[in-house]
């Protein structure tokens, strides 16, 4: 027996588990499960729904030896407490005996389910939670056949309450577990529901405004164990069991949370959690769960259209697809290559990507290739090649001893899942969390340290975080000796960045820099988060790499740098080299690098010809329309007649990813692989497909035969994704890795758990002797000095204005619209109020807005929302641009 | 600061004061609340939401949760009627009958003018007195319907007095 294991007895079966562990996670161990409601593995126990009682006996203890009681065959006495006991909030002990199946025990588990369906109704027919329900399966197992209980007392309670939008509560169907309340206040953080009396009347509520307001409101209709909180997309949707599930990822953000589509003929019924310990644990967020009805929406394009006297009409494809060979061909006869582009969205798969890239440089012959428009631009990062978190990070571990440096991103609407798993490890697991941002944000109430920056100056406190952790001396000599090279002369060049003139640039006090630098430096373990509203910067990812380097916080588990990149293969896109002058796997092109989307876009740009995919940039400006409109041809490849797809001369349809198979790579460099769920409207392709054909009409012998085949070939040519075979990453997680988190912790439990596979940095690969890393510092620019007026946030919100968002139905009610975000004084300042509407100025372009005050912003602050109708704040601060000092007033 | 309907939050400050430093004292600034405004008004319950640091969910819970807080105006005057056995054999239905019939008002109820609120409570552990009354702080036992109403009338009357002279 080592000190940190117990050793027990259950049913008479010998367990052995970790200190501190509870009887009903101990009990998992042999086949004797203790059946549960309230108890959830992600939160704390609370013993409410009593469904868990068995009977529990220690080693009885003489009072006076104050040695263990011997019976007369010399083994331990075993003393059973009088009562039972709540196995999901008593400890085990070391030989301690727990009686899970005794007849005592099974009856006093029958009574509590006599008692938790006094007033259930039984309407399973009708529940959604009907064939998956916690409470239908014990009572099979443990209820009564009958109930004692006056038909004429039953708690009524209105049925098909609205708990806001999204969420139906039948109070009648519930048993006070509380997990829907614990899940908001312990894991969500958005304390928005709550018990209401007690007893028989106790009923659950949401008191906030908007009624359930939380961006994780679907995750309560998982955890709940009887059909009480249902969802408004799922609600008679289907029954449990007529459910096809396919494993999916998914497609709306960089976190790449595992999903189960459940469908039924050809239709998403719904989606939820798949678990993956390592990116989502059990939970989704609202937008990844119902933001799925694009795919089955009207406004889909089901056939090829070819531009005719001036009108798109349907055509085939082979029609149109010839046509795209003749003009991309005669095109390049006149012009050269380089009067080609292509733009490819950060939304397609990494086959469709690398076959996008292939096609561009091999068969056309350019480097005239992008990905980085709309949000795409608001943020690169190369740094995931260097020092980028080490394979096997699993922030639903990181707690004590580590520290969490998050700099400018609003995680809660950027990428909500990693904001539970980031507050979850600061509040829950005791991490060091270090929130720096322009403006307050949701996460800094979980940090023990917010560092408040101006705008603009996040570079120069990255660097004056680094001086400071080589001023206080807290580098980490042998890591830099073993990993990098140049520390003399960056430590040179921070001699201008001592701490005190740190503080005057950024505002933040001197104090909490040095501070802030200790902590991280000195923690076992250290991950630098950051986001759009830092800026997309190079010198500032320069800083962070140099951070994370200096303070040995790189190349393994846990430890290292994460992107906040806004789409689902965003990761991807950079990796498979869609960028002008980068190959697949970062290395550089040979000879001239192509031009920039930012560079196609601007007219003048010298192409004649364009394909671009999944990606529009004509909703973004007039200047990027109108360089479209100047083009002799342009090809697109869409879901949607968008704004660009109306400009083109083809549109080619082309597959969601529910429809087809494919991998995205998510911020933490996992590759992951979804499968098909549902048939694609009318004659739709997937993008590699059509990428396929489009070669074939330029002379090319493209063989491949599914997305399968394509990654294969990128595991060969891409030695970073060597491993990243279909069959890899689609194998299902060992049993033991699966722990625990199933159909009693509100799981779907019929699709494979995988854990996709995350390619090795450089960082970790000169642990192995690999190339040293220089330690790079680059001049930050200028900081503009105090202007008069107000600073202006474009600021990611979870909810925008994309199209995939605008055909989802259900979400309907939170897209965001234009409007700007003013504090309480401010708008009293300015003699307004809610919905009042305000011009705003900089350099002669001004925009209308309406206002909302929020409690959150700062005086002297604006925030206002990106990537939405009419794209506002983005012709104030720019495409890529994060801020812009404004004027602001009354219309 | 007083509010639109008369509540004046200022009040609480106090109560703020005295509990600033200790923990988890939800429970006895409710109970404060409830001493100067005579219930726990919606305001006074967001002010101490937001005061104490903890959601409106997890206030409402509390106060919902114990009987002793009401989120409703009450009288100025609270007339509580045992209901325990012992009272129900001995004529509490008598007693309530009798109110109702001389105030119109039913047990949870308060009258018109605001004058009184009766209570039904079960058991106040003095069943020798049966049925017995607390009319505000004063116990009344061994009830009978014309003494009890005589009580009452008596009782507010010399309220009204006091608070005029």
């Amino acid at each position: 027996m080592s000190d940190n294991t117990v050793t027990l007895i259950i049913d008479g079966h010998q367990v052995t588990v970790p200190k501190g562990t509870l009887i009903v996670d101990a009990a998992k161990q042999i086949e004797n499960e203790i059946p549960v409601f309230c108890y959830h593995t992600k939160m704390d126990p609370v013993g409410m729904c009593r469904m868990c009682l068995v009977e529990v006996g220690t080693p009885a203890i003489n009072r006076e030896t104050r040695q263990p009681e011997l019976d007369e065959a010399g083994k331990p006495v075993i003393r059973f407490f009088p009562k039972p006991m709540t196995a999901c909030t008593t400890p085990v002990s070391e030989g301690m005996v727990v009686k899970v199946d005794s007849e005592s025990a099974l009856e006093k588990r029958k009574g509590i389910l006599e008692f938790l369906l006094t007033s259930h109704p039984l309407d399973c027919p009708v529940c959604d939670k009907g064939g998956e329900c916690p409470l239908q399966d014990l009572t099979i197992r443990h209820g009564p056949g009958n109930s004692r209980f006056d038909y004429e007392d039953k708690q009524r309670f209105p049925k098909r309450y609205p708990l806001g939008d999204l969420i139906v509560l039948d109070m009648e169907r519930c048993i006070i577990c509380t997990r829907c309340v614990r899940f908001q206040e312990e894991i969500a953080h958005d304390p928005a529901l709550a018990v209401e009396n007690r007893g028989r009347r106790a009923h659950i509520v949401s008191y906030t405004d908007p009624v359930f307001d939380s961006h994780y409101s679907g995750n309560t209709a998982d955890v709940c164990p009887v059909g009480a909180l249902t969802t408004r997309d799922f609600r008679f949707g289907a029954r449990s069991w007529e459910l096809t599930n396919a494993p999916s990822v998914c497609n709306h953000c960089g976190v790449g949370c595992n999903t189960v589509l459940s469908t039924r003929t050809g239709q998403i019924k719904r989606i939820m959690p798949r678990q993956n310990e390592a990116v989502n644990e059990v939970w989704i967020c609202d937008k990844g769960r119902f933001g799925h009805h694009f795919n089955g929406s009207p406004n889909r394009l089901t056939t090829p259209l070819v531009r005719k006297d001036g009108e798109l009409v349907e055509a085939s494809w082979a029609e149109a697809l010839d046509l795209v060979g003749q003009k991309f061909a005669a095109i390049k006869e006149a012009g050269g290559a380089n009067a080609l582009g292509g733009i490819a969205g950060a939304r397609l798969s990494n086959e469709d990507l690398y076959l996008f890239q292939k096609l561009f440089r091999d068969v056309i012959g350019a480097h005239n290739i992008d990905h980085r428009v709309g949000l795409s631009a608001t943020l690169e990062d190369e740094t995931a090649y260097t020092v980028g978190v080490g394979c096997g990070t699993d922030l639903s571990r990181t707690g004590k001893g580590a520290a969490i440096l998050v700099i400018g991103s609003d995680l809660d609407q950027e990428a909500p899942v990693l904001y539970l798993r980031v507050a979850g490890a600061a509040a829950k697991r005791g991490a060091r969390l270090i929130n720096a941002g322009g403006r307050q944000t949701k996460l800094d109430a979980q940090a023990q340290t917010s560092l408040r920056y101006r705008y603009g100056t996040a570079t120069h406190l990255a660097l004056g975080l680094l001086a400071s952790v080589v001023e206080q001396k807290l580098v980490d000599e042998a890591g830099i000796e073993a990993r990098a090279t140049g520390f003399a002369e960056l430590k040179k060049a921070l001699q201008n960045y001592a701490t005190a003139k740190v503080a005057d640039v950024t505002g933040v006090d001197a104090e909490e820099i040095n501070a802030a630098a200790k902590a991280f430096a000195e923690a076992d373990n250290g991950i630098i988060i950051f986001g759009l509203e830092a800026g997309n910067d190079s010198a500032l990812r320069a800083a962070l790499e140099a951070l994370a380097l200096v303070t040995g916080h790189a190349g393994e588990a846990d430890n290292g740098l994460i992107a906040v990149l806004p789409h689902a293969n965003s990761r991807g896109a950079a990796d498979m080299g869609v960028v002008p002058d980068r190959l697949p796997g970062y290395a550089p092109v040979d000879g001239e690098a192509g031009l920039s989307a930012q560079e196609m876009l601007a007219g003048e740009s010298g192409l004649k010809g364009m394909l671009i995919a999944g990606v529009d940039p004509a909703a973004e400006s007039e200047a990027y329309q109108a360089a479209l409109e100047g083009l002799d041809f342009l090809v697109v490849q869409e879901l949607f007649l968008t704004e660009t797809a109306k400009l083109a001369d083809v549109v080619l349809p082309v597959k969601g990813a529910a429809e087809r198979d494919g991998t995205f790579t998510n911020l933490e460099r996992r590759v992951q692989a979804f499968d098909i769920g549902v048939p694609a409207p009318g004659l739709a392709w997937a993008d590699w497909l059509v990428l396929v054909a489009i070669a074939g009409r330029l002379g090319a012998e493209w063989l491949y035969a599914s997305a399968d085949g394509v990654m294969a070939e990128i595991t060969q040519q891409v030695p970073l994704y060597a491993g990243m075979e279909f069959e890899n990453l689609t194998a299902p997680v060992s049993l033991e890795r699966k722990t625990s988190h199933y159909i009693y912790e509100g799981m779907s439990f019929t699709a494979d758990a995988r854990e996709g596979v995350q390619w090795p940095t450089l960082a970790e690969n000169n642990a192995e002797g690999g190339p040293k890393l220089p330690l790079r510092f680059i001049e930050p620019a200028p900081v503009a000095g105090d202007e008069d007026g107000f600073t202006l946030v474009g600021s990611r919100f979870l909810y925008d204005g994309g199209r995939l968002l605008a055909e989802s139905q259900v979400v309907e009610s939170r897209i965001r619209q234009p409007q700007i975000l003013l504090s309480k004084l401010d708008a009293q300042r300015l003699g307004v109020a809610n919905g009042d509407e305000v011009t705003v100025s900089q350099n002669g372009v001004s925009v209308a807005l309406p206002v909302k005050i929020n409690r959150m912003v700062a005086e002297g602050t604006a925030v206002a929302p990106r990537n939405v109708a009419g794209r506002p704040v983005e012709k104030l601060v720019g495409p890529g641009g994060v801020y812009a000092t404004v004027k602001v007033e009354k219309t | 600061m007083t509010h639109e309907n008369g509540i004046d939050l200022a009040l609480m400050d106090e109560v703020f004061q005295k509990y600033s430093q200790q923990k988890g004292a939800l429970i006895p600034i409710l109970q404060n609340a409830q001493d100067i405004y005579g219930f726990l008004p919606q305001e006074a319950l967001q002010l101490i939401a937001d005061k104490m640091g903890v959601s409106i969910g997890k206030v409402y819970g509390v106060a919902t949760f114990y009987a002793q807080f009401y989120l409703e105006k009450r009288g100025r005057h609270i007339l509580k009627l045992c209901d325990g056995t012992a009272c129900h054999v001995k004529g509490t239905p008598l007693l309530v009958t009798a109110l109702g019939d001389g105030y119109h008002i039913q047990p949870g109820e308060t009258t018109e003018d605001g004058d009184l609120t009766i209570e039904i409570v079960y058991c106040l552990g003095s069943c020798a007195l049966a049925p017995v009354t607390i009319l505000d702080d004063q116990v009344m036992g061994r009830m009978r319907p014309e003494m009890m109403v005589r009580k009452v009338q008596k009782h507010i009357k010399d309220a009204q007095k006091a608070a005029g002279a």
